[in-house]
């Protein structure tokens, strides 16, 4: 009897092997075979892509385990169509045969040094005797008006807004490898009495945006999870492949706007936070020290100005300028037209057909600007360039004509490297097939050195704390 | 350049803990002396200074020279620094001069 049961025993059924798991804190590229048990606890939508090494498809999980590590999983393809199904938002899994490497930080916004990847030959099995746990969606709302200092920070954001507005579905080419992926921009409002437009990608904007779409008229409230804020545009606020969009949810939050909607919301007038939203895009009384940037911050960013010209204060010198350039052109004295060089010394043009031996002369520098940060080319005109040049361009043509050109040498040396604060605008040209970055010298002050050390002091200060 | 013996950015409070050593530090005269004068640290303190003056003198003045006592100091150059002077912010120069960035300075 004693060896029927031990017989039983040894082929009492055990559908898994036990396993050794492994804790996600202890997992890296070098650690041999490892088994982990972690739970889903967010899954992102499958995306599609078309680059120079052909089609595929791509979705990442991020899974968390019993002490809390939380970890990225990315699939590709044939894996990514494999396990997209398998792998349930709250669900447990048995996951063996992964890759890790180092974490893209660009990419992935969970807190782990290691990402992981699995491929077709991976194992994942589902931990049946688990129970399913979908982690209630914790939001951190920052209201509309408050979304400033998030530009183009790396912090994902949440908002809860009333909808104001749902476009229609656009197609939109993606740069990076032409594939087109449709976009929906909704607006939304807050009891801060500011608006904002979200803009919905891929799926959201097909998926649940057409159903917001359908519903909008009758004010529906959106709390959204994982918002990215960008500049473009001046201030946008960008779904992601882990965004959540709820609609009207169940929460404090919720109630609290769709009582203030119902009372006063739905008749105010809201501000669109994205379009005066601008750092750089005022021009009327700007002080020397707002929007401050080193001139390479303007260069290394060549798609500054794209849809609108962008303002900023920078201090500099200049420190190159080419003295066979054309620095003026003459104009009539009296329609302030261009001329056109004449024979002998009268000098005629195109517009209103005088002849003049006087013209007035009108500045076009382009010259070279030097600071602590780098360099750039600017261009300026007229008295921005009379005050850096140091004299009018009547007076340097003056010097350019004579036989000696020694006092002519010495004026634009003498205007170099001498710190100034400058105004600038920044804009798009374009420039055969291609648009060039331009940047316009508007206002030229001289630099008041109690009020910069100020200005540097803060931001030393800053940079402590 | 001579860096055999540089001298520290100090303000009134900073100046004790460089008794014997080589400082700078710009002060506004509060009175001139027979053989020096006495003037105002950018941090408020009384701070007199022995040596030679230039004539005229302006409202505020750098100080270069060894340190007599927390108080005092055995000028070896004193510039005239004009009427207008910021002080919060040479005060706060002192400051950094002397925390965390002093690295870059001695």
């Amino acid at each position: 009897m004693l060896l029927f049961l031990y017989y039983s025993m040894s082929t009492s059924t055990h559908t898994s092997v036990p396993r050794q798991i492994y804790p996600l804190a202890r997992l890296n590229p070098y650690q041999g075979n490892w088994t982990i048990k972690v739970r889903v606890t967010s899954k992102g939508h499958m995306r599609h892509y078309n680059n120079t090494r052909g089609e595929g498809c791509v979705f990442s999980v991020e899974l968390t385990d019993d002490d809390g590590t939380q970890i990225q999983a990315i699939m590709f393809n044939a894996a990514a169509r494999k396990f997209f199904e398998l792998f349930d938002m709250g669900k447990v899994y048995y996951i063996s045969g992964g890759y890790l490497k180092r974490a893209n930080k660009q990419y992935n916004r969970v807190d782990n040094d290691y990402e992981m990847t699995l491929n077709e030959n991976s194992q994942v099995e589902e931990a049946v005797n688990e129970p399913i746990i979908i982690p209630t969606l914790t939001f951190s709302f920052v209201p509309i008006d408050q979304l400033g200092p998030y530009v183009q920070q790396k912090e994902l954001i949440d908002v809860i807004g009333v909808v104001q507005h749902v476009s229609s579905t656009m197609s939109i080419r993606r740069k990076a490898d032409n594939e087109s992926v449709p976009k929906r921009d909704i607006t939304i409002a807050d009891d801060t009495m500011k608006s904002m437009i979200v803009s919905l990608w891929g799926p959201l904007a097909t998926g649940i945006g057409s159903k917001l779409l359908d519903m909008f008229d009758a004010s529906p409230i959106v709390a959204i999870k994982s918002l990215r804020v960008s500049d473009f545009g001046g201030l946008t606020l960008s779904t992601i492949t882990k965004t959540i969009i709820e609609i009207n949810p169940n929460s404090h939050e919720s109630q609290k706007l769709k009582t203030w909607y119902a009372s006063e919301g739905s008749v105010a007038t809201f501000e669109s936070v994205g379009s005066t939203f601008r750092p750089g895009h005022t021009n009327d009384a700007p002080s020397m020290y707002s929007d401050r940037v080193g001139l390479e911050y303007i260069t290394n960013n060549p798609s500054l100005g794209e849809s609108t010209p962008v303002y900023y204060t920078t201090r500099a010198c200049m420190s190159f300028i080419k003295d066979d350039q054309a620095m003026y052109y003459r104009t009539c004295k009296t329609c302030n037209k261009k001329l056109t060089v004449n024979v002998g010394s009268a000098y005629s043009f195109l517009i209103c057909r005088k002849t003049q031996t006087d013209p007035n002369f009108r500045y076009v520098v382009s010259a070279k600007f030097s600071d602590a940060s780098g360099e750039a080319w600017m261009s300026l005109f007229a008295d921005e360039a009379e005050t850096i040049i140091g004299c009018s361009a009547a007076d340097l043509d003056i010097m350019k004509s004579k036989p000696d050109g020694s006092a002519y040498q010495t004026q634009l040396k003498k205007a170099k490297w001498v710190p100034h604060v400058f105004r600038v605008m920044v804009a798009l040209r374009a420039y055969n097939n291609d648009r060039r970055q331009r940047i316009t010298v508007k206002i030229v002050s001289l630099v008041d050195y109690a009020g910069e050390s100020k200005y540097l002091l803060n931001e030393i200060s800053s940079t402590q704390s | 350049m001579d860096t055999s013996s540089p001298a520290v950015l100090v303000n009134g409070d900073l100046l004790r803990g460089y008794v014997g050593q080589r400082v700078r530090t710009v002060i506004q005269v509060v009175r001139p002396e027979a053989n020096g004068l006495t003037g105002r640290s950018t941090d408020e303190k009384q701070i007199v200074v022995k040596g030679q003056m230039p004539a005229p003198l302006t409202t505020f003045v750098e100080v270069i020279g060894v340190a007599d006592s927390a108080q005092s100091i055995h000028a070896e150059i004193v510039t005239n620094f004009g009427d207008s002077f910021d002080t919060s912010n040479f005060n706060q120069l002192c400051q950094l001069a002397n925390g965390e960035y002093r690295h870059l300075f001695i």
